[in-house]
């Protein structure tokens, strides 16, 4: 059989590469942006290569966006420890057991996940202004997990619907604690949806704009997409520094798209068909 | 298991309690905002007064918020429309088994996990007037001079609705797909047997069967186009003037760029009754069909 058979199938692949292509060239052309001079960059016809290849841009972009790491992973990891901390116990009880306020809890989850950003953000600012919260770590990532908690449940409540009762019943009658049962059991048990929750919670936290922008207004605790957003001046943009670094910004949420695309479709679903 | 009730939620609170604190708080705030003269000034004299439906009427009858109501309506329909055509499209393509499927699957991830800031100032570079799409229009010859993409009164609102057509690609496209895969192979290969065409098996097969994947996609993409916010703020900043407004960009000009936080509170008012209403016709076809979607 074979030959024949096998070439079908890779002249499948040719086809589904067209459309591919076409969807992931702005990450392409952002990339050679980032090796052109301003001059290159507008230059008509486009340039489909670099003519004159500089590291020029890349090393003035990073040389900028550095500080802003420190924020950006500060805002990223407090965020993900807070939305597990709350989302994984969460999952737990609404997956596992019929609580009376469990429906209305989730129905909340689902409905502020839906919300728009700015409905939250607006009354938010005025809240946290009076609390004298603007330019603070933790409004940004306060406001973040409003969104990324109900992801994130969601997520691994789907999972947790799949263990089995029995193991659990089990470890009751073995007298395990509720408590034990959730460490000794779930946690471990759940380690896939974890990940998944783990990383798609990483790529929200690490990509916000909106929040950032508006509750962080001292540059030196801004993250990133604040920073890059600097590059977008009042009096033009800096083109090359700007292509240059959105590269450098996109690079970790690309590998994990890459290392564990997966993980990100499983997420997007389960979001999206668990009752 | 009854007994653990009380100590389940030490489980179930953090959650609840988290998203009332910071989630339905604040809209029960805005929506008090909106019904008071807060600008900058009440707001930091505190001397905001109560004036009922003022600011509603202010807004209804204001131009710019027509203008972005007619805009977020066009913007929704125009990109819901066109991710799922291209995302069923694509989860059709990928409905067969080929090599390097995986990393293709992945790579039509991207526009997902791409940061709005880096996907917002790519589309801000390819729509400006001596950007990338006018280089191409311009060098095949199909026009002769640079079109105003994001510079002009009609053709921004299209251009950003263009941006996030792309945008939502990866969500139409996973939604679609899943459901594609889980239709079961043998009424293909029954209809193959009684001599269906392609048409026929599309028609009698795959669009029934993925009725309520369909319904979930279009109404969970329109809830989700509705509120979009970062891509068109990124890009045309709901200018020039104010012709590329939604009412979530609208709201957030009136509220940091203008300080009229009540006006801005009630244009936020308005998009919630929209969202959700659309949470309720959601949850209500997605009961009725609970048995089907597995």
């Amino acid at each position: 059989m074979g030959k024949k058979r096998q070439s079908k199938e890779w002249k499948w692949t040719l086809i589904v590469l067209i459309p591919t292509i076409i969807i992931i060239s702005p990450v392409y052309f952002l990339t050679i942006g980032g090796f052109q001079t301003a001059a290159e960059i507008f230059h008509r016809p486009i340039y489909w290569f670099p003519p004159h290849p500089t590291m020029e841009f890349y090393n003035d972009a990073y040389v900028t966006l550095l500080p802003y790491l420190k924020n950006s992973l500060i805002i990223a990891l407090g965020n993900l420890a807070l939305t597990l901390g709350v989302a994984l116990p969460a999952a737990f009880a609404l997956a596992k057991f019929r609580l009376k306020l469990g429906k209305p809890t989730f129905f909340i989850l689902i409905f502020t996940q839906m919300l728009p950003a700015t409905a939250v953000i607006i009354p938010l600012f005025l809240i946290f202004n009076n609390f004298k919260m603007i330019n603070n770590y933790f409004s940004a990532i306060l406001a973040i997990s409003v969104f990324t908690i109900p992801f994130a449940t969601v997520i691994l409540r789907a999972y947790l619907q799949g263990i089995p009762t029995g193991l659990i019943e089990a470890a009751f009658i073995d007298g395990a604690s509720l408590f034990r049962v959730f460490w000794s059991i779930i946690v471990p048990l759940s380690r896939p949806a974890i990940a998944t929750a783990v990383i798609l919670t990483l790529i929200m936290a690490w990509g916000d704009f909106i929040i950032s922008l508006t509750f962080l207004k001292d540059q030196t605790m801004q993250p990133m997409s604040i920073g890059l957003y600097h590059f977008v001046g009042q009096y033009g943009v800096e083109w090359n520094k700007l292509m240059a670094g959105s590269v450098i910004f996109a690079i970790p949420p690309l590998m994990v798209a890459l290392l564990a695309g997966k993980s990100i479709v499983t997420g997007l679903t389960s979001g999206a068909f668990k009752e | 298991m009854k007994t653990f009730s009380y100590k389940l939620y030490f489980f179930l609170i953090p959650a609840l309690v988290y998203q009332l604190i910071f989630g339905i708080y604040p809209l029960i705030y805005n929506f008090i905002l909106s019904l008071k003269d807060v600008n900058l000034i009440t707001y930091m004299g505190g001397t905001s007064q109560w004036i009922g439906l003022f600011n509603y009427v202010q807004t209804l009858k204001d131009t710019v918020f027509q203008r972005a109501f007619f805009n977020t309506l066009v913007f929704t329909v125009l990109s819901l429309s066109f991710q799922f055509i291209i995302g069923f499209l694509l989860a059709l393509l990928f409905n067969h088994s080929f090599p390097l499927k995986g990393l293709l699957q992945s790579l039509i991830m991207v526009p997902w996990v791409v940061p709005i800031i880096v996907s917002g100032s790519f589309f801000r570079w390819f729509f400006s007037d001596r950007g990338m799409l006018n280089g191409f229009l311009l060098s095949w010859g199909l026009i002769d001079n640079p079109a105003h993409w994001i510079t002009s009164q009609i053709l921004p609102l299209f251009s950003v609705t263009i941006a996030n057509i792309w945008l939502g690609i990866p969500f139409s496209f996973v939604l679609l797909y899943t459901g594609l895969t889980a239709i079961p192979l043998e009424l293909f290969e029954s209809a193959d047997i009684d001599g269906a065409n392609w048409w026929q098996k599309a028609i009698f097969i795959t669009v029934p069967f993925l009725r309520p994947v369909i319904i979930t996609t279009l109404t969970l993409g329109c809830i989700f186009t509705v509120k979009v916010f970062d891509l068109v703020w990124i890009i045309t900043k709901g200018g020039p003037g104010d012709v590329s407004h939604l009412l979530s960009t609208l709201s957030y000009s009136l509220a940091f760029s203008k300080f009229q936080f009540g006006k801005a509170s009630s244009v936020l008012v308005i998009m919630l009754l929209v969202t959700i209403s659309l949470t309720i016709f959601l949850n209500s076809i997605r009961g009725k069909e609970e048995s089907s979607i597995g």
